[in-house]
């Protein structure tokens, strides 16, 4: 045993493998990306609102939730691209990723502040099927709704002369900590596909801490992004 | 092998990659412009400090606490930065541009340092800069006698010298992690 050890001590042996092994170490992290990460692409932005019970919903509010949001009004139908089916699929299905730990929300926000009351919106919700205490629906103050949708969220969407709206569906995925972690620019994305981005944050939120903060962090800064 | 002690551990520190203290952001696009009046009397926007590191915070004057300690943090963090303090530019925008006029913002920001910049907006200009920094901020009446107080999201942002979004510091991140993670971006 000891002929074995000797050698490893020659100091010029041991300054190679020193230098090595952290080499090795790196190599091996960033080609087979142990941990996968979304990339912390920008900041949600500011917001307060009203939702379908009249309470006040903030971004606040909001932090240390992952939040995955959508964008409609009460009155989409017909040709308006439908994005509540995802929501509520994703509803049914949230008890696979959320144990209660690192809490996941659902929030739709309506860009119709006009007609979209309280009462409103929560017909809106019976009918979607919305949970209330996973779900919420909110709205706010038109230009403040229009600076944190438009600008915030790069939303697009203009009234019609006959009450619709013109949008570009779109999901947003935002993190505990206010970033956004992924945007989905289709009105259907695959549940499948938003479950996994779900457990990617979870995961990172439930090693926050200790020795794993660590390797997650060098995730972020080796870009190690699922494809 | 003392000498050879302390070339592993130097190697081994220059391969350890960072770790940063706040949350690192890998933002596509430079962080959005703004252009607000500050306390000096004159405009002053984002992109006129590129080639600096900017700390960007949102708060008030008559703000009890919070904004006091955080301005006392970023004064503490810079002064840890030594001679590379000059390369980092402090802004306070105010989320309560109605009470806080030049005057008031000037008188407050020095206090915590004559380097930090007051910035003030119209409302709608606040309201523009601070939705897009994810700042959530509200007036709520109070009993005493400072009137209203205006409930606001108490983060501390970093935009690289680039004019990228680069760190976002939780409310309480003290002095010594954020000079630690300002170090390592001004070596890069």
């Amino acid at each position: 045993m000891t002929a074995s050890v000797i050698p490893l001590l020659k100091p010029t042996r041991l300054l190679y493998v020193m230098i090595a092994l952290p080499v090795v170490g790196i190599l091996a992290f960033t080609t087979l990306r142990p941990i996968q990460v979304l990339p912390r692409i920008t900041l949600a932005p500011g917001f307060s609102l009203v939702d379908q019970n009249g309470a006040r919903l903030t971004n606040e509010d909001l932090r240390g939730r992952i939040v995955l949001y959508n964008f409609t009004y009460a009155n989409c139908g017909g040709a308006c691209p439908q994005t509540s089916a995802v929501m509520r699929a994703l509803q049914n299905r949230l008890g696979e990723i959320d144990a209660g730990e690192i809490p996941v929300a659902l929030v739709t926000i309506s860009f119709d502040p006009e007609r979209d009351t309280p009462e409103r919106l929560r017909a809106y919700a019976t009918q979607v099927g919305a949970d209330a205490t996973r779900w919420r629906i909110a709205t706010g103050d038109a230009t403040r709704l229009k600076y944190a949708l438009g600008g915030g969220f790069n939303l697009y969407y203009a009234p019609n002369p006959d009450d619709t709206f013109t949008f570009d569906p779109l999901f947003v995925l935002v993190d505990g900590w206010g970033i956004v972690r992924a945007y989905y620019k289709t009105a259907t994305p695959a549940t499948d596909r938003l479950l996994r981005d779900l457990r990617l944050i979870v995961d990172e939120a439930r090693n926050s801490a200790g020795a794993a903060r660590y390797a997650y962090e060098a995730a972020h800064v080796f870009l190690c992004s699922p494809p | 092998m003392i000498l050879l002690g302390a070339a592993v551990l130097l190697v081994g520190r220059w391969l350890t990659p960072h770790t940063f203290h706040g949350a690192i952001l890998q933002s596509p696009l430079p962080a959005q412009d703004f252009s607000l009046m500050s306390h000096v009397g004159q405009r002053v926007a984002l992109s006129d400090l590129r080639g600096k590191i900017v700390l960007l915070y949102f708060g008030y004057t008559i703000c009890p606490d919070v904004c006091p300690t955080t301005l006392a943090e970023l004064a503490q963090a810079r002064k840890l930065l030594g001679r590379d303090a000059d390369q980092v530019q402090v802004l306070m925008i105010t989320v309560d541009p109605e009470r806080d006029t030049i005057p008031v913002l000037a008188d407050y920001v020095v206090h915590f340092s004559s380097t930090f910049l007051g910035l003030r907006g119209t409302p709608d200009e606040t309201a523009q800069v601070a939705t897009y920094y994810g700042i959530y901020y509200e007036k709520h009446d109070s009993d005493s006698a400072l009137g209203y107080l205006v409930d606001h999201t108490a983060t501390v942002m970093v935009i690289d010298r680039n004019g990228y979004l680069r760190l976002v510091f939780p409310f309480g991140t003290p002095a010594e992690d954020m000079a630690s993670d300002l170090q390592y971006l001004l070596r890069k």
